[in-house]
């Protein structure tokens, strides 16, 4: 496959698809180490409450996997993946690309502020142990936006793809 | 864009470790429970729900408690301070003992009423035995030092000379953190400060001019100390003080004389526990690290009044309305 195989409209498709994955990536690594550190706090004082403290300390990883659905349905839904590879054009394109910036931008910012509220959270119950269940609403409340820009992201890319396919088709 | 804090990592494992060690906290109920107790040795199961619990021993004797409480809390705030990207919280707390011990190295003691916090005892004994080489900034810029480091201050005034170096180490700390909150509290701790030490000499009778000789120059509170020194009674003082605790200082006034400077200084030490409460609303910062620290201070205090109360029979009214309010 020569690079010049690649027109623009494609490009700028995959670029979309790399910033869902890149920015929903870096955003769980820098939520997760926010939340950690606070856990590894309160682990130093008082090592049995490490199972209550697990699922904070990972909801904030989910948006490193949604950037990563979005970016494979792209693959998939434009040929790329298992399937006859299909024109894009430039317009679809460009609307793809900002289609995964605009999803992997929410990913990244609420995979950060879900590592914080993960860590108010783990505070809560370094104090009150037996509030863990109320604590993991606060960075589940978070998570509701980073589901929300999942969701809008699968709909766009399978609405803007679907007159391709119909094409290829020879509808 | 995310969080302007920076080592964000470090304050977050330090603000994890005092989110545990905050759940041991105790309500005013805990003290009035004490206080309520027939005999002493009915404390000691009271004392092991505290943070003194690691402290205590069987062989443990009564007339050493103040000394137990305040190695506790320097031993926590220490641990703390180990942990902290800035020792800077921490020190505030510590300077006052390193001070006290200064005053003793002054006076040629080279034992120490307080555990090490920034001068090690090392660096006391040394100044003790005249070498003033190691002294911190504040002091050595204080004057009082002659050719070749000889101190000249008059050793009659050598605690004046000490307070005003303390105020203004304090201030400096303070400033190096860039933080709002601590800075509101300091400069309320300092302020505070200035009126009682000002307040003391004028019911004692000692001339304000020795005292503002050494506590100038302090920075903001330059005027206002130059304004004080120069009315005698205290009536007319809370105008120049200004702010909240002047006002805190015109209630304390309508009191009974020899009740006056204990009340100022209780309700001062609860409106300053007010302010390092906001510190708890923060996830991770210096702000944390220095409400808890605030916190601890007070317990260990409120702990110190209700045994020592006990054992030397205080009245239980009495020591009840000396409770200062705690953190949680």
């Amino acid at each position: 496959m020569l690079p010049e195989w690649i027109e623009l409209g494609r490009g700028l498709c995959y670029a979309g698809a790399g910033l869902a994955f890149g920015l929903g990536g870096s955003g769980s690594a820098w939520g997760i180490a926010i939340a950690a550190h606070q856990c590894a706090g309160v682990l130093r004082e008082k090592p049995e409450l490490f199972g209550r403290m697990l699922v904070m300390l990972a909801l904030p990883g989910t948006q490193g996997f949604y950037g990563f659905i979005a970016a494979i349905l792209m693959m998939t839904q434009t040929g790329l993946i298992g399937g006859s590879v299909l024109k894009i054009t430039l317009g679809t394109g460009l609307a793809l690309f900002f289609v995964g910036l605009g999803c992997g931008l929410a990913l990244f910012i609420s995979a950060i502020k879900q590592g914080e509220a993960s860590a108010a959270g783990i505070s809560l119950i370094a104090r009150r142990p037996e509030a863990a269940g109320r604590a993991i609403l606060f960075p589940a409340f978070v998570e509701t936006y980073a589901v929300v820009a999942l969701l809008a992201t699968v709909l766009f890319i399978i609405f803007l793809t679907q007159p391709l396919a119909l094409k290829s088709l020879g509808i | 864009m995310i969080s302007r804090l920076p080592n964000v990592p470090q304050w977050g494992f330090v603000s994890g470790r005092i989110s545990s060690l905050e759940a041991y906290f105790l309500p005013r109920e805990f003290f009035t429970g004490i206080i309520i107790q027939e005999r002493i040795d009915d404390v000691i199961p009271h004392l092991q729900d505290t943070f003194l619990r690691d402290y205590l021993a069987p062989t443990m004797v009564w007339g050493d408690f103040s000394a137990l409480s305040d190695r506790c809390f320097y031993d926590i705030a220490i641990s703390i301070r180990s942990d902290c990207p800035s020792s800077i919280p921490a020190d505030i707390f510590l300077l006052q003992g390193d001070y006290l011990n200064l005053s003793s190295a002054f006076s040629g003691e080279t034992r120490f009423p307080f555990p090490v916090g920034i001068l090690s005892h090392e660096k006391l004994s040394a100044i003790a035995h005249g070498d003033f080489a190691d002294l911190p900034k504040p002091v050595v810029e204080a004057g009082g030092f002659g050719e070749g480091g000889v101190c000249e201050v008059f050793p009659g005034v050598i605690n004046a000379f000490l307070d005003g170096a303390y105020l203004r180490h304090l201030l400096t700390l303070a400033q190096g953190l860039g933080s709002e909150m601590i800075r509101e509290y300091v400069h309320d701790k300092v302020l505070a400060a200035i009126v009682i030490i000002l307040w003391r000499a004028v019911k004692q009778g000692i001339p304000m001019k020795r005292y503002q000789q050494y506590l100038l120059a302090l920075d903001e509170f330059t005027e206002v100390i130059a304004e004080l020194a120069g009315m005698q009674n205290p009536e007319t003082w809370q105008s120049a003080i200004g702010g909240r605790i002047g006002d805190l200082f015109a209630e304390s006034i309508e009191l009974e004389m020899d009740d006056q400077i204990s009340d100022f200084d209780l309700r001062v030490t609860n409106h300053l526990t007010g302010i390092a409460r906001n510190g708890k609303l923060q996830t991770a910062g210096p702000e944390r690290v220095f409400a808890f620290l605030s916190g601890l201070l007070v317990e260990m205090q409120n702990l110190k009044l209700v045994v020592t109360g006990k054992l030397n029979r205080i009245d239980q009214g009495v020591l009840k309305q000396r409770l200062k309010d705690c953190y949680v």
